[in-house]
């Protein structure tokens, strides 16, 4: 196993040098000239050519190229950020993953639990009324945009209940785990935007685990598990729930590496300063050293996050094996 | 809400038991802080879609940076607070105005004695020392200086003898491997003692004193950017009402300087203003609350909900919660809010919102009258009207000219009007000049570039754009691109027709002129690159002049030289709806200047 992983790693560093020479190549010949986003509306022509000199952008792009590549494998992010004069990309980027994480990771974890089961329970009872009734909702759920839902429930869940109740419960906006507690803390301001996120994420999830559900109570290792007298929990929850972890593990691993992006809309409505929030941030502001360091983390996830799923693949299921 | 680290609360409470140990800190304050902070005065307020990027008035440039950097730095002039249309400037850090010498080039300054720079581990023993005329040149050089990587260095190009030669010079010298070296002296800045100084300038030009009430001109300790570094964007050390506390990605507090000059409530109060002003405020020392925490907010809902809860002092009023604030027909404050006592005051803004033409473009550029006579029909065929009730609630001002309402020049007429061709929607009249142009119906006339920023709604804008052209057979074809590409276009002279905003630096229309001026074409910022040398003439000679009726004569006639030539389809100003609550006290609504928030109060007993 261990020489697959490494050399699977060995295979993906001329995908990941591709990666970041197509995003500094983007950036630099694709978007607009970020002198003008720093400097603004009163922009002198002198002074755009020493902005880009202090930027460092008149170099020839290959060695803009190997420079970052240097920062990459000396993890070095002590550029100072082009957006925020006087922070770090470091700094930027270490302080922003935890509040992302304590949103996503509890929503992934929340959303695949209740979708997996919800997703068994309706292939179960296929054609039945309970199935027809989640999927209509699953269906309702998803037809619904992920705006609507934040704006909605920011509304009614914390303004609104407040207003009933006369007392916080979740907080409309802000993040705060030292005030309170990290539980209280959590519970005020990030139950609400993981609840949201649950909600949108269970229509399409739903669907998804019930469609694989669906085939496999098709296959004959269910009806011989029925004739054997195996009963009706035992056959969702070890034999076909067992089966399906393929698929299920392909679609947890995948979501994996976006846990770190982050949900913009959830975080820019909650004043969440996660990742996305972050990332966003630094486009508007053409800040191209937060990008390219996020990105370039991003893609250590991403790759890192498909040779685990390949290992899963072979711990679930025996019949997959590593070459 | 972003809410302050305990500890910061802490310390925020040690503060004020140590300012109740300051009894000549407050001339006549309305609470007592004690011991444990009882009286604390705290107020929240909203930072609307951004937050500031530095609060280094040499690197700063944003609407955001200004507010931030005028909490803690103070500049040689201020705006008074109360006096509005017209703006008017008074001294801040200044004994008196500057007196200009009868040269009109050599200004005389006197500082106020007394002024020390906040406490802080950059000073020896960590106490603030006195603010000399040393440092108000040395802050000046940080935007000379290209590793203060500055972005106003516009507000000194070409204005001090000497300045420019030294800025070359010495980046020439940091560039070769020396060093900028602060203490070189400058031909137009003279030190005469440490509180009084000179300036000369490279010619008279009036809107000099305009600059030194712009932050970027704030004044800052060498100490403490030399031993900051590039962290000293982060870690201000001013003269300002407040001391940074705490800047997090969410938001940023501030508490009282202790230190802060000897400044009181003014009492010039203006018509209306009994009703804003506390009585206990009148003559007050400033500033009266001792603790600001700001709360950035990208989107408007929560901060609308918070300031519906009560936690904001004030809200602006977002376009989608203008009909729940206001009754839509009669533009009144809807009775729910009046019955909580909830206040709404609007600002007009110093805006100057339009579409330009390049002029130097083969299509749509020149001064033949078929040229001429081509973006006419463009500017009659175009209605601001519809754009004011689709997008704006109708709040904006229509208007004619580059001169925004409220400086002078702007036609004060009832429906802001310069002539009777200058503003659609004129269907018929669009039709004529468009045929007159040699394209009758739009035949035979190319699709036209429009090149537009992309934004909130400027998809829908630039769609009714292409939708009230088209009534007149003109055809657009819509490039949307983020400013800075649409800047880039423009300062290439690539864009043929696109659609721009100027905001006001400073309140006076020379500002707005200055787009149309010559020698400021692309890449400056006379983006229609309009060229008239009488205009030119005009401009160069108001420059120097203060406001007088012989100068608004001038800009009048500028105004419509510009508008004879139809150099742009325009123009709007927005309006800024505000709501305050009950208990906040002192507040006047303005987007001019930020120092306004030690002036204001609140009133404890209403907003329990």
């Amino acid at each position: 196993m261990w020489n697959y992983i490494v050399r699977r790693l060995l295979y993906n560093i001329p995908v990941y040098l591709g990666i970041i020479l197509i995003l500094m190549a983007l950036l630099r010949f694709g978007a607009a000239d970020p002198a003008y986003t720093f400097l603004g509306k009163n922009a002198d022509p002198g002074d755009l050519e020493k902005i880009r000199h202090q930027l460092g952008l008149d170099k020839p792009f290959f060695v803009q190229y190997v420079q970052f590549l240097w920062e990459v494998l000396t993890l070095n992010f002590e550029q100072e950020s082009w957006g925020r004069p006087g922070r770090t990309v470091g700094e930027m980027l270490s302080t922003a993953y935890i509040p992302t994480l304590l949103i996503t990771v509890p929503g992934l974890m929340i959303t695949a639990t209740i979708s997996i089961c919800v997703g068994l329970i309706s292939a179960f009872n296929r054609g039945r009324l309970a199935d027809r009734t989640l999927m209509v909702l699953a269906v309702v759920g998803m037809s619904v945009s992920f705006l609507v839902y934040i704006i909605v429930g920011q509304y009614y869940g914390a303004f609104q209940l407040k207003e009933w109740v006369g007392t916080e419960i979740f907080a409309i906006e802000g993040f705060d785990l030292e005030e309170n507690g990290f539980i209280a803390g959590w519970l005020t301001y990030c139950a609400l935007p993981v609840i949201i996120s649950v909600i949108v994420a269970m229509g399409y999830d739903t669907r998804f685990y019930r469609a694989v559900m669906v085939e496999e109570s098709s296959k004959d290792y269910m009806v011989t598990a029925k004739a054997k007298g195996a009963g009706r929990r035992k056959v969702m929850f070890v034999h076909m729930l067992k089966n399906a972890m393929i698929p299920i593990i392909t679609r947890v691993m995948t979501t994996l590496p976006f846990l770190i992006v982050g949900s913009v809309l959830l975080e820019y409505y909650f004043n969440i300063p996660g990742m996305g929030n972050r990332l966003l941030g630094a486009i508007f502001d053409k800040d191209f050293p937060v990008i390219q360091a996020f990105t370039a983390i991003f893609a250590v996830v991403f790759i890192l996050s498909n040779i685990l799923t390949d290992v899963l693949y072979a711990l679930v299921d025996p019949r997959v094996r590593l070459q | 809400m972003w809410k302050p680290q305990r500890s910061i609360v802490v310390r925020a409470l040690a503060l004020s038991t140590a300012l109740s140990l300051a009894p000549a800190l407050t001339a006549a304050p309305t609470t007592d802080p004690g011991p444990g902070g009882k009286d604390l005065k705290v107020i929240q307020l909203p930072l609307r879609s951004d937050a500031p990027k530095t609060i280094d008035p040499g690197r700063g440039s944003t609407t955001y940076d200004n507010r931030a950097c005028s909490m803690v730095y103070d500049t040689l002039l201020q705006y008074s607070y109360l006096q509005r249309d017209p703006f008017v400037l008074e001294p801040a850090l200044l004994t008196k105005m500057p007196i200009c010498a009868e040269d009109g080039v050599t200004w005389t300054f006197q500082l106020k004695k007394g002024i020390v720079f906040q406490d802080n581990d950059c000073f020896p023993g960590g106490k603030g020392r006195e603010l000399v005329a040393e440092d108000v040149f040395y802050s000046w050089k940080r935007q000379a200086d290209d590793a203060t990587k500055a972005k106003s260095w516009w507000l000194y190009k070409d204005t001090i003898v000497g300045f420019d030669a030294y800025r070359d010079a010495q980046n020439a010298a940091a560039k070769a491997g020396g060093k900028f070296d602060y203490d070189v002296p400058v031909e137009g800045m003279k030190v005469i003692d440490d509180h009084n100084f000179q300036i000369v300038l490279t010619e008279p030009v009036y809107r000099f004193i305009w600059v030194l009430a712009m932050f970027q001109t704030s004044v800052v300790p060498r100490e403490a950017v030399e031993h900051y570094g590039n962290r000293f964007s982060r870690n201000p050390v001013g003269t300002g009402p407040y001391m940074l506390d705490e800047w997090t990605d969410l938001g940023m507090s501030f508490v009282r300087n202790p230190t802060y000059r000897e400044e009181f409530f003014p009492t010039n109060l203006q018509e209306g203003d009994d009703a804003i002003v506390a009585e206990s405020s009148k003559g007050q020392r400033l500033p009266i609350i001792d603790r600001v925490e700001y709360t950035f907010y990208k989107k408007d809902q929560p901060m609308w909900l918070r300031f519906e809860e009560g936690t904001l002092g004030y809200t602006q009023v977002p376009a989608e919660n203008y009909e729940t604030a206001f009754n839509r027909r009669t533009k009144k404050l809807n009775s729910a809010y009046k019955r909580r006592g909830i206040v709404a005051a609007d600002v007009p803004l110093l805006d100057f919102i339009f579409r330009q033409f390049n002029m130097q473009d083969e299509l749509v550029g020149g001064y033949t009258p078929e040229k001429v006579a081509l973006r006419r029909a463009i500017i009659l065929a175009t209605d601001f009207d519809e754009f004011n009730s689709s997008f704006y609630n109708d709040k904006v001002i229509v208007y004619d000219g580059m001169i925004p309402p409220g400086l002078d020049g702007h036609p004060n007429n009832e429906e802001h009007r310069a002539g009777p061709e200058y503003r659609g929607k004129n269907i018929a009249l669009a039709k004529e000049y468009l045929a007159k142009a040699g394209y009758p119906n739009g035949e035979g006339l190319p699709k036209i570039d429009y090149y537009v920023a992309n934004s909130a709604n400027s998809p829908e804008q630039a769609d009714l754009t292409a939708r009230q052209l088209g009534e007149i057979g003109i055809e657009l074809n819509v490039r949307m691109m983020d400013f800075s590409s649409l800047i880039e276009a423009c300062d290439n002279k690539k864009a043929q027709f696109f659609s721009f905003a100027w905001s006001s630096d400073y309140p006076d229309a020379e500002n707005n002129l200055a787009l149309f001026y010559g020698p400021n074409q692309s890449p400056g910022s006379n983006h229609a690159n309009y060229e008239n040398e009488e205009f030119d003439r005009l401009y160069e000679q108001t420059r120097s002049m203060e406001p007088s009726a012989k100068r608004t004569e001038i800009y009048i006639r500028m105004r419509d030289m510009v508008l004879d030539h139809a150099a742009f389809a325009g123009s709007m100003a927005r309006t800024r709806s505000y709501l305050i609550q009950p208990w906040l006290r002192n507040f006047k609504p303005t987007e001019q200047f930020y120092n306004w928030v030690k002036y204001l109060d609140v009133e404890e007993s209403l907003r329990e």
